[in-house]
């Protein structure tokens, strides 16, 4: 491929990370991103699996469908907090790219903090949740499953993972607003 | 009114069930004398069908009419109850063990604890079987790739020999036409025919022999409590005459929609002898048991089940 | 705290009203799309009830993530990710150009020709903008191509996926309104080519009142039989491709989601013969997939909730209300719910627009005596505005995600503005005349 053909000029494919205002979270999600993208990588493979299984054998499994929404699922809500940390998620810059690096700068702060309490308040529920996949009336503990013939855990799962990740997006808003407030004006934008 | 409750059909708005819920929502109306009114709302419209008892438990929805063997993930009991493969034959028989032999208070145990209150049953009825290829019989579910829901109605048909494949009702359709899945367990026949079902898979079997789920009516129990007995009373003879009036729309629909469908030439509508029934009955009654070893209230549903059965003579 | 419940003196009319203006202005606050319809859901949740309704939240995130309708999406980003990082679309264009050299426009004329075929294959948008904008946009640059008509096209084109069977806007419509879904396939399909061909059209009458626009490559005149051949060998690899995605869909093989696997199965194996395939290219194809999903997902998420608190808030007999209130004539009832699909599609995301719309318009559409069916098709047509239409245009999003960093969102709008009023054309058509439903 010749990139500098590109007029774009920017299709690059080197991995710039995490950003700098991430801090070390930030990049301990960047590099955890791997297990999720091979997760996509492996539900092809499933759903390649099943279709053989099924064609060719007439032999469909019972666990292709459900592991594929699972493993799915699970690296949608990692998305969001990979992209998060990366400051991927797409933003209507508007009137962003037009105020001068001060106010820009107390813009993120603001978002961080918002974003940061909207988090907090989404794991909090999320734990609400979690109480009642997680355990029976009784208080014994039994994750939520599926209720098929196979009757995997993921609703389980990935309830519980919503708590975790729904935390960690909390903390990773709170660093990311701590870091915005600590820099100078005008080295906002790095 | 004095009291709105908002309560969360499994049913899409244009379903023909959700239609008569509403007839039920305006029965409440009527025999509270306008004290309790019902707001019904569609399928998804708050929260997702699976995710109804949560919402109702956290007090986001006052009620749901559910399937209840959507929460058959959060206790396999839910499962078993909602649609013992075999069970019944009619409608009736299960209301009969709903309201006389104490399915109700089965019910009630089971969902108390997680703060519901069941008020009532009600059914679309015995869903019809809608397939490819012609179907005489158990011996030709062997090898049958078809789609199933969760839970029993699965296990008994790959008991039976069948592929049973796991796909999402969305992708009934286009699965069928296509040829990935040569049968489906969807719904009853007139809702089968009007989605255009045996329009790519013309050799339905009616009656159906397979499933006749358990609709339940519920609603937060610390609200039910806190109602006067005779709004109380008041509320559960609108479900039971909203369960037998649904029955009978339902099966008048499907009549209309079988003559419908022989009169147009291009289904074939096979009906099952008795002794392939019992058969097949005698197949998922094997499976009860599997799935009573799953929980300790499943077992329990287990036992109250097969001894009303075995009381009244509905098995041998 | 007081707070708690305090919305409710607004009334659901200035409720509605004031909803939509949080919802502006959060998004012109320059904070991540992802967040900002969750925030508004959060707001009123809190607002208009209090916080044991936050668990509404949650509880649609997690429905929405667990559906398996969506699981084509991280096949389909995937699958662009890795023609990016191979030669095969370059290839590919590069042999598009013999066939459709000395046309103007004919470039972006073969995009939309993809599209159409990448809307067979698929039966939802955004894998399919992500692919284009990846592989097709790049090569419209690279020959010259107006940047405002190759953007328009990519978005235009890549949003086809609803509007061509198979389509997952039809197969919800067929399951709320309880109709055929076969016949809404059938009757989805002309209108969709009609779509297509009032983009063709638009391309060619722009391209050829302003040459400038779509340069035509003058290099072709001198290529002999022998160099022609060699480059339609591009057209080889790909073919295959969507020959195996479309033949095990319409083969019976696959089911449309686990057709999207089979299409990157075949790029994978294509990338094999190709001598290309090696695991960091693999790796980081998956990379991009997970970003491209974390935000198309994330995007698509809020409104799913946001509607499941506007439902709870009151909002179906609201907007019922307002229908049934507008007219006793049926033909502005009608047009006044496409009003209503048209401003609800500047700001949600379409699964949001059908859980909220769909359930309340149907029984109205039954009880006017339309034809649910012809209404299902104008129904996913008016999906097609909403993908595009500003500020909340997901396709516009989705392109943004891949597209080289100089170009910008206001950018991207500008260019789908002739393309939004073709797509009001279209539904417009299909109002004035419905037999082009076949119905
Ligand atoms: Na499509
Ligand atoms: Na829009």
């Amino acid at each position: 491929m010749t990139e500098k053909e590109n007029p774009g000029g920017a299709r690059h494919h080197d991995d710039p990370g995490s950003i700098a205002e991430a801090g070390f979270l930030g990049r301990i999600i960047d590099k955890t991103g791997i297990v999720f993208a091979i997760g996509i990588v492996l539900s092809m493979a499933i759903l390649i699996n099943e279709v053989i299984l099924r064609y060719l054998f007439n032999a469909p499994t019972i666990w292709a469908h459900e592991t594929t929404i699972f493993i799915c699922g699970m690296a949608f809500i990692y998305g969001g907090l990979y992209c998060a940390a990366r400051d991927q998620h797409i933003r209507v810059v508007l009137i962003y790219d037009f105020v001068p690096p001060r106010v820009r700068r107390i813009l993120n702060i603001a978002i961080s903090i918002i974003s940061a309490a909207a988090c907090g308040m989404f794991a909090w529920a999320s734990w609400i949740m979690v109480q009642r996949a997680a355990f029976m009336p009784d208080g014994t503990f039994r994750l939520e499953r599926s209720g098929s013939a196979w009757d995997p855990v993921y609703p389980g799962l990935v309830k519980v993972s919503l708590f975790i990740i729904m935390s960690i997006m909390c903390v990773q808003f709170l660093i990311l607003a701590y870091n915005y407030a600590r820099k100078k004006p005008g080295e906002a934008q790095s | 009114a004095d009291m709105t409750l908002k309560f969360q059909s499994s049913d899409p708005s244009g379903n023909p069930n959700f239609i008569l819920q509403q007839g039920w929502a305006e029965l409440v109306k009527e025999k509270t004398n306008g004290k309790v009114a019902i707001e019904l709302l569609p399928v998804k419209s708050i929260v997702a069908h699976t995710e109804t008892q949560d919402a109702i438990a956290g007090g986001i929805l006052d009620g749901h009419i559910t399937d209840t063997s959507y929460f058959s993930g959060k206790d396999p009991a839910f499962g078993l109850i909602a649609n013992p493969v075999g069970a019944w034959s009619a409608p009736q028989e299960m209301f009969d063990f709903m309201n006389k032999g104490g399915g109700k208070e089965l019910m009630n145990e089971l969902m108390n604890p997680y703060g519901l209150q069941f008020i009532g049953a009600t059914t679309p009825g015995l869903e019809a079987f809608v397939s490819k290829k012609p179907l005489n019989g158990v011996d030709d579910l062997k090898g049958l790739k078809m789609r199933a829901p969760e839970g029993l109605v699965q296990q008994v048909f790959a008991a039976a020999g069948a592929s049973p494949v796991n796909l999402p009702g969305s992708e009934v359709f286009t699965s069928l036409d296509k040829g990935v899945i040569e049968a489906a367990d969807y719904s009853v026949f007139s809702t089968n025919a009007s989605q255009g079902l045996h329009d790519v898979a013309s050799n339905p079997v009616y009656p159906g022999f397979h499933s006749m789920p358990l609709v339940e009516v519920s609603m937060n129990k610390a609200k039910w409590d806190s109602l006067d007995a005779e709004t109380q009373t008041a509320i559960t003879e609108a479900v039971n005459e909203f369960a037998l009036s649904q029955v009978a729309a339902l099966a008048a629909k499907d009549k209309e929609a079988v003559e419908a469908a022989k009169a147009g030439g291009k289904v074939t509508v096979t009906d099952w002898p008795a002794e392939e029934r019992a058969k097949f009955r005698k197949i998922a009654a094997s499976q009860w048991v599997k799935v009573a070893e799953r929980s300790k209230n499943a077992q329990r549903v287990y036992d109250v089940l097969t001894s009303y059965l075995e009381e009244n003579g509905l098995i041998k | 705290m007081e707070i708690f419940g305090s919305f409710q003196a607004l009334g659901i009319e200035y409720g509605t009203l004031v909803m939509f203006i949080v919802l502006m202005l959060l998004l012109l606050t320059g904070m991540p799309l992802a967040y900002v319809t969750l925030m508004v859901a959060l707001i009123f949740a809190l607002g208009w009830f209090g916080p044991t309704v936050v668990p509404l939240i949650t509880s649609n995130i997690f429905s929405f993530v667990s559906s398996f309708v969506f699981v084509s999406v991280p096949m389909f980003v995937l699958m662009a990710a890795i023609l990016d990082r191979s030669g095969i679309a370059r290839d590919l264009f590069d042999a598009m150009k013999i066939v459709g050299g000395r046309l103007r426009g004919g470039v972006a004329i073969q995009t939309i020709a993809v599209a159409v075929i990448l809307a067979a294959m698929s039966g939802i948008i955004g894998g399919e903008v992500v692919l284009l904008g990846l592989v097709a946009l790049p090569q419209m640059l690279r020959l010259g191509y107006d940047k405002h008509l190759a953007i328009g096209v990519v978005c235009a084109g890549g949003a086809l996926g609803t509007m061509v069977p198979p389509s997952i806007v039809l197969i919800i419509y067929g399951l709320t309104a309880n109709v055929s879904i076969g016949d809404l396939f059938t009757a989805a399909f002309l209108p969709g080519l009609m779509l297509a061909g009032f983009y063709v059209t638009y391309i060619l009458i722009r391209a050829y009142m302003n040459p400038q626009l779509a340069p035509i490559p003058s290099e072709d005149d001198d290529l002999t039989t022998a160099q022609k051949l060699k480059l339609l060998k591009g057209l080889i690899l790909p073919m295959m491709v969507v020959v195996g995605v479309l033949g095990s869909i319409y083969g019976g093989i696959a089911s449309v989601t686990e057709a999207s696997a089979v299409g990157v199965f075949g790029v994978i194996l294509s990338t094999l013969v190709r001598g290309e395939f090696s695991f960091g290219m693999l790796k980081g194809a998956a990379l991009q997939a997970l970003r491209t999903v974390g935000m198309i997902v994330w995007i698509g998420i809020g409104a799913s909730a946001l509607v499941g608190v506007f439902n709870l808030m009151g909002g179906i007999n609201f907007v019922s209300g307002l229908i049934t209130g507008i007219s006793e004539n049926p033909t502005i009832v009608l047009l006044f719910m496409m009003l209503i699909l048209f401003i609800l599609g500047m700001f949600l995301d379409w699964v949001g627009i059908a859980l909220l719309t769909m359930p309340i318009f149907v029984p109205v559409i039954i009880t006017l005596g339309y034809d649910p069916v012809w209404f299902g098709v104008l129904f996913a047509m008016n999906m097609q505005v909403s993908f595009l239409s500003p500020p909340f245009g997901p396709a516009a999003f989705y392109l943004k995600s891949v597209a080289p960093p100089d170009i910008s969102l206001a950018t991207i709008f500008r260019s789908l503005l002739p393309f939004i009023c073709l797509q009001i054309l279209a539904v417009a058509m299909l109002i004035a005349f419905p037999g082009i439903t076949g119905r």
